[in-house]
């Protein structure tokens, strides 16, 4: 039986390769419309499979399609599910096609394509999007395919090259950045607002140098005592103290290092807030990351004296400045998963032809 | 290459702070050759040996303290900046303020120099007199100069807190900026580093003051409003930030402001010039050429 089966690869995306932090707001959808955006996905016209794969920095939707399937339709439905324009859609956006998905895959979850060349938070962000996929039933054969390959890819990638060596992880940049404004990060007292994985990883990373006042808040803390990662559960993995939600603005100038990682999707954080806070410390900086997109920190407050904002696309800057040293071995690993990406693609094509 | 000279020792002093300073910036920019690693450090040792040496030579010349003429007092104020610098070094690994240190003081050193008219040879003047008639001026003197030692330490710290400021705003991990020591310690050795050199132009005051009090004649009206004016600048920084009313970067500009209105008025705050006082004095005390 020789029946070819009409369905290809596609991809349509937006990540900081082609949408600054503003524009990846505004495409980034937000945890709770999720659920909607995958039952409007099952609709279009030639959609097989479909997988959505939205972290701060990058929201694709990744499928197979028979030839009936249009890329207008899907970039319609994002900008009109987003409300777009979707002339800003197509500029800060990509779109890519049978044997490029694969290659683009693998370069994500082998965290080449990340802001933080060789971070390897994407590979489990990854994996979360597409155990997500397959628990709505949303990933099919091809899917399943493509991303366990893609996962073995970046197991390879980690263990044969270079690419994830030195300071990328966010967690130790911070670390970097906290003992260029108060020295010993031992004697920081951090405050984190939220409990992802971006919280989790900053903490470790304080808490491996020997930082003991560590504080974590978050929003879900009181209306969602089963959530996996929720501020009590992460205080007290790390042996840190647990702060009130609705008292954290107030106790904001007791600590050095302020960390928000949430997914509010609005400003946690004014500039009123941090110069209150600033008054009861003047003469003492206060090292403010924002991780969330959309931001949870007014830019503003970076003008206030002492303040020193960073969000993800600053410190994403650092740690590929880390990286620089170390290109040769990214553009060996970058040719080597396009080796590798090629031969899915001629299997799965072969495997297509012989079922 | 006389070692009994005093400016020869200064050219060579001034010669081996620049070697250190260079081989420092080499060093921070990780030109990674082992015998680098002490070479700035030993370099400004020397280099302090031999500046300490050649102010000596210069003393014995003078009978007493050499700040006589704008050249000595550069070069004891350089001097005390090395010196303060290396009582820090004992305290805080601090190789790149060595580096910065040893610049100023290469840079400053060899212009004095090599501008005329800098080092006239005031002693070797047939009705020369003792440079200082009264210890306690020769003491108020060399404690004001070493507090401006001091402030020129503090200007250079200030320099190196600004440069660390920018790099952090700025959101790069520029090289000299991750070779500067953390922004927090940065503040609060400038505010050491003040309060010290407020401590000493205050005591400076007070010796002067009494010497003033009984020998107003010596004392410019010029001298001494300039000299109430910067210990008066220098103390209302210090009170503002002990009050926390001024800080971080504002602290850092104000102090090199303060510094470099401090070094544009050293020619101001000179004391009656001899020839001034010997037409009104009696010759005997007629030597006070302190700030």
């Amino acid at each position: 039986m020789n029946q070819e089966i009409n369905q290809s690869l596609f991809l349509l995306g937006s990540s900081h390769q082609v949408a600054d932090l503003a524009a990846r707001e505004r495409i980034s959808l937000p945890p709770d419309s999720i659920d909607e955006f995958y039952n409007g996905l099952g609709k279009i016209e030639g959609l097989d499979e479909y997988l959505l794969l939205n972290t701060c920095n990058r929201t694709e939707i990744y499928g197979a399609a028979q030839k009936s399937f249009s890329f207008d339709s899907l970039g319609k439905y994002l900008s009109n599910f987003r409300k777009l324009d979707p002339d800003f859609l197509s500029q800060h956006s990509y779109q890519r096609n049978d044997h490029e998905v694969v290659d683009h895959l693998f370069k994500v979850t082998s965290g080449i394509d990340s802001q933080m060349v060789g971070e390897t938070e994407i590979l489990g962000q990854v994996k979360k999007a597409y155990e997500d996929a397959c628990k709505r039933k949303a990933a099919g054969k091809m899917l399943n395919r493509l991303f366990q390959k893609g996962f073995q890819a970046a197991k390879w990638a980690r263990t044969n090259t270079g690419i994830s060596r030195g300071q990328v992880n966010l967690g130790n940049v911070l670390c970097e950045l906290a003992r260029r404004i108060f020295g010993k990060v031992s004697n920081c007292r951090l405050l984190v607002v939220g409990a992802g994985e971006v919280a989790e990883s900053t903490i470790e990373a304080f808490k491996s140098r020997g930082s003991q006042a560590i504080t974590v808040t978050g929003r879900t803390f009181e209306w969602c005592p089963l959530c996996r990662n929720k501020p009590a559960e992460l205080a007290e993995k790390f042996g840190g103290f647990e702060l009130s939600f609705e008292q954290f603005k107030e106790s904001m100038h007791l600590f050095d290092v302020i960390l928000t990682s949430t997914a509010s999707g609005k400003a946690l954080v004014n500039y009123g807030d941090i110069k209150k806070s600033m008054k009861k410390r003047p003469s003492q900086p206060l090292f403010l990351i924002d991780a969330s997109v959309p931001r949870n920190i007014e830019e503003k407050v970076s003008q206030i004296e002492n303040v020193f904002l960073y969000n993800m696309d600053d410190v994403s800057t650092i740690a590929n400045e880390n990286l620089k040293s170390r290109i040769s071995e990214v553009d060996r690993c970058k040719g080597a998963l396009a080796r590798r990406a090629l031969k899915l693609w001629e299997q799965m094509t072969q495997t297509r032809e012989i079922s | 290459m006389n070692f009994n000279d005093a400016r020869d020792l200064m050219w060579i002093a001034g010669g081996l702070y620049g070697s250190a300073f260079l081989l420092g910036f080499l060093k921070t920019f990780r030109l990674s050759w082992s015998p680098l690693n002490e070479a700035p450090l030993a370099g400004i040792i020397i280099g302090f040996l031999l500046h300490t040496r050649a102010l000596y030579l210069r003393g014995l010349e003078i009978h007493g303290c050499p700040l006589g003429n704008t050249l000595e007092r550069i070069q004891f104020i350089l001097w005390s900046l090395i010196l303060t610098f290396l009582i820090l070094r004992l305290l805080w690994r601090l190789d790149l303020l060595g580096s910065f240190c040893a610049g100023l003081s290469f840079g400053a050193g060899w212009l004095t120099l090599i501008l005329p008219n800098t080092d006239p040879m005031y002693w070797l003047a047939p009705d020369y007199q003792k440079l200082f008639s009264n210890p306690w001026v020769e003491l108020h003197a060399s404690i004001a100069i070493f507090s401006y030692g001091v402030f020129s330490l503090l200007a250079i710290v200030s320099g190196m807190y600004l440069i660390q400021r920018k790099a952090l705003l700025s959101r790069k991990f520029d090289k000299l900026g991750s070779f500067l020591p953390p922004i927090n310690d940065l503040e609060v050795a400038c505010w050491r580093l003040l309060s010290v050199g407020v401590i000493f132009l205050t005591i400076s005051i007070l010796v002067g003051g009494m010497h003033w009090t009984r020998h107003p004649e010596f004392v410019s009206s010029i001298k001494l409003a300039v000299t109430i004016l910067l210990w008066l600048g220098y103390s209302v920084v210090f009170f503002l930030h002990l009050t926390s009313r001024i800080y971080g970067s504002k602290f850092a500009k104000i102090t090199i402001i303060l510094f470099l209105l401090a070094i544009g008025s050293l020619a101001l705050v000179n004391s009656k010039n001899r020839e001034d006082t010997k037409q009104e004095i009696i010759p005997e005390k007629s030597s006070d050429l302190s700030l």
